[in-house]
């Protein structure tokens, strides 16, 4: 009897790093010249100050929100109005870090010359309160959850204590999710706890558990300033949900709401600055779900060159450029440009085959603390054959005050807080039918993998991913190349010694396909499918004993799989290990009463068991 | 009695110059009259400026340093701060300084104080050597240095002590506007 083996359990790995995102929430209004403005007169709260505090501060500046005191009334302004001249007039206030360009974002925070021009002239006039009867009606805001009551909220499991001094943090929590069937959701708000002190916070999927490795004791959440995250399969993975002070959280509109599968952990990254007294920092997030399946799914194109990073001390205008040819005709949804404290200033432009150039974003005096994903208020159509491209300036020098070093030093790409990153995330919509949205996904994903490797040939996600992208339409030759080479970046890598193993096994190299496989159990004991592999590798080389040991190792790992089961059963078969055999095959079969193999081969042990004839 | 009060040596300037000043059981206290002969240092702060409330622990760690050789005081100058407000505040930020209420502005006038936080340091005399910025972890609002790079408060009060001229007077602080003035 042969036993036979299951097609081969492949995870891929893709990797995204997303950080720190955050947005505005707030709708923009159109304005028009108050009368003072047009009238030289006097300016007073109540006619022109109000107005503009409702829109522009009041949203953070209120009990709960993050800013430090509340700018609700005429009492709450007059009292700073020295203060609000001066910030509105440096434009440090309200934080809005795009200049002002041809597109526009949704949310724009960006005071007129106008406006800050009568905040200057209320303050020297004393702040006259002006005429009751011109006041405006206070804002309304929602209490609690932005978006109403969430369909489920999640905490976090242990609170986080935050110093109370010394620099940033970076904390991150995980939240696991316990949802039986697949639930789809439309918009994540996340509560960051003692607002306070957390600059912004975004969520990212986490469907393999891969940041659960990072936490010390299950549930302590972990240190870093960037989430590295695993995935699956080509899960577009393009859903940014962020938190930034006053920020109303977005909502997917229908049809591009995020898969939730049973089991999957979200993971909160929070940029935290200590306040001067210890903090306890307990997040939760809320979930708005949807019944209506995701039949949209915008994805994210990056574009970065981090390797390029390599500022000296003292440079000033460090350049780092990096450019991608789109090629599918897709619309622009949103944007997020991500530098650490060296950015000075991040551009994208986009040129498209007719020779038309757009600024997709300029931000001249990039602040790490006033980051965030910024949503064009209408998309922006971009056809296939455009060149994107971002050019970031860097100040590395002792005259930039967020400077990590002084005296100045060498500053590289990575993700520590010192180091430095160019990264530019677009979020892009695919047009056409559900099947040419698909193809143009997966010819973006390949174009963004073989981009990236063109310029670093180390790059280990994406050589990994690219290897994964070819496997998966069935080009295994060239899945192999790149599978090889992510192991050569990272040979004591469980998951991609695990593909180039698999993928081996695959093209009938059971013997090639064990060194691998060996080099991912031993890095990665507890990782179930290298077991497998190894197993069935084994089993084709027919060493059915050591096969067993992989497949029981398999089995321990996760009992409720029905093919590990079956082909424990199987490989114990060849053994002559007839009535252990029979009753993991029995078992397999319990779980999975249609799996063919195990019931073929239980017929097969039954009738050995019997006295029937060696085949 | 009479002759103790006789004994202190004449300074600068006068007692009206603080007028208002009171502790939080709302008792008049003279900063520059209690410990003759030491250095007393202003550390202007409010309960709701975070960039104040950041240099809680540099505050509270500066004047440890110097216990017993300079006089601290935390002074609080908003008037519409009430006195449990300000407890409440120390308590949460750990601050273990004598604490002085300046509703008038007679200490803001005399330290020169602009924002908070501000400190201010005084001669054994009554005369103000320096006033300014603890140190220039801030440069400007929402722009703050990992670290410090100068120590403006600690080398102003070190000198101060040892009798040495400073180098410096005045370095203007980052922080917030005091309310105008009342």
């Amino acid at each position: 009897m042969k036993a036979r083996h299951a097609a081969i359990a492949v995870p891929a790995i893709f990797s995204v790093m997303l950080a720190c995102l955050a947005d505005q929430g707030q709708t923009s209004t159109t304005r028009t010249r108050t009368p003072a403005e047009r009238t030289n007169g006097e300016v007073t709260f109540t006619r022109d100050i109000a107005p503009i505090v409702f829109h522009y501060c009041s949203p953070c500046h209120r009990p709960g929100e993050a800013a430090p005191f509340p700018l609700l009334n005429y009492e709450d302004t007059a009292r700073f109005a020295r203060q609000i001249a001066y910030v509105t007039e440096k434009r440090i206030m309200p934080p809005w870090l795009p200049a002002p360009g041809e597109l526009k974002f949704q949310g724009e925070m960006r005071l007129t010359d106008e406006q800050i021009t009568l905040f200057k002239r209320w303050g020297e006039a004393g702040a006259p309160r002006g005429n009751p009867a011109d006041l405006p009606p206070a804002p309304v805001f929602a209490q609690g959850w932005q978006l109403g009551k969430p369909d489920l909220i999640l905490q976090a499991r242990k609170p986080y204590l935050l110093p109370a001094g010394g620099t940033d943090n970076y904390w991150n929590f995980i939240f696991p999710t316990q949802l039986s069937g697949t639930h789809w959701v439309k918009a994540v708000e996340i509560r960051p706890g003692e607002k306070r002190v957390v600059h912004h916070a975004n969520v990212l999927i986490d469907r393999l558990h891969s940041s659960r490795r990072q936490e010390k004791q299950p549930g302590a959440g972990f240190a870093g300033m960037e989430l590295r995250i695993e995935s699956e399969t080509f899960d577009p993975d393009s859903h940014l949900f962020f938190w930034k002070p006053g920020s109303i959280p977005h909502e997917e509109p229908p049809g591009m709401a995020l898969r939730l599968n049973p089991g999957d952990d979200f993971v909160l990254n929070t940029h935290l600055q200590p306040s001067g007294k210890p903090e306890q920092i307990e997040p939760s997030i809320g979930l708005y779900f949807t019944k209506q399946p995701a039949t949209k799914f915008p994805m994210l194109l990056e574009l970065q060159n981090d390797r390029a990073l390599n500022i000296p001390p003292g440079a000033k205008d460090f350049v780092v450029t990096d450019e991608f040819t789109i090629t599918a005709d897709v619309d622009l949804l949103a944007i997020y440009p991500h530098a650490h404290y060296l950015g000075k200033e991040l551009r994208a432009t986009a040129t498209k085959p007719d020779g038309t150039a757009l600024t997709l974003i300029l931000i001249p005096h990039w602040d790490l603390n006033w980051q965030a994903v910024f949503y064009y208020e209408q998309p922006i159509f971009l056809p296939s054959g455009t060149k994107v491209a971002m050019r970031y300036v860097y100040d590395n020098s002792a005259a930039n005050i967020a400077n990590p070093f002084h005296p100045p030093q060498r500053v590289v790409g990575g993700n520590r807080t010192t180091d430095e990153m160019a990264h530019l995330w677009l979020q892009v919509l695919p047009r056409g039918t559900a099947e040419e949205q698909e193809t143009a996904r997966r010819n973006l994903q390949e174009a963004v993998a073989r981009h990236d490797i063109a310029r670093d040939l180390g790059d280990f996600a994406q050589q990994y991913n690219l290897g994964a992208m070819l496997q998966a339409r069935g080009d295994l030759g060239e899945a192999l190349e790149h599978y090889r080479a992510a192991v050569s970046v990272r040979p004591h890598d469980a998951i991609a010694n695990n593909a180039l193993g698999g993928a081996l096994l695959a093209v009938g190299e059971a013997s090639a396909a064990l060194g691998p496989l060996r080099a991912a159990v031993k890095a990665q004991p507890d990782y179930f499918p290298a077991h497998y592999n190894l197993g069935n590798a084994l089993a084709s080389l027919e060493q059915f004993r050591e096969a067993a040991e992989e497949f029981r190792k398999a089995v321990r790992l996760r009992p409720d799989d029905s093919m590990a089961q079956a082909n424990l059963g199987g490989a114990l078969a060849e053994s002559g290990e007839l009535e252990e055999a029979q009753r993991h095959l029995e078992r397999a079969i319990q779980l999975d009463p249609r799996n063919n193999v195990a019931q073929e081969n239980l017929a097969e042990v039954k009738r050995l068991r019997a006295g029937g004839p060696k085949p | 009695m009479l002759a103790v009060l006789s004994s202190r040596p004449l300074h600068a300037q006068s007692n009206a110059s603080v007028r208002g000043v009171v502790d939080l059981q709302g008792q008049a206290v003279d900063p520059f009259h209690r410990s003759p002969g030491k250095v007393v240092v202003l550390v202007f702060v409010r309960t709701d400026c975070p960039i104040s409330n950041r240099y809680a622990p540099t505050i509270q760690e500066i004047s440890r340093r110097y216990k017993g050789r300079a006089e601290f005081y935390l002074v609080y100058p908003v008037k519409s701060e009430t006195a449990e407000e300000i407890r409440k505040h120390l308590k949460e930020y750990g601050y273990q300084l004598t604490v002085l209420r300046d509703p008038d502005y007679a200490l803001v006038k005399r330290a020169e104080t602009q924002v908070t936080p501000e400190a201010a340091v005084f001669s054994a005399d009554g005369k103000l050597l320096y006033h300014g910025r603890i140190n220039d972890w801030y440069a400007e609002f929402g722009k703050s240095r990992r670290a410090p790079t100068t120590q403006e408060l600690v080398d102003a009060v070190s000198a101060a002590i040892a009798g040495k001229p400073l180098t410096v007077a005045s370095v203007p602080a980052v922080g917030c506007f005091l309310p105008d003035r009342p």
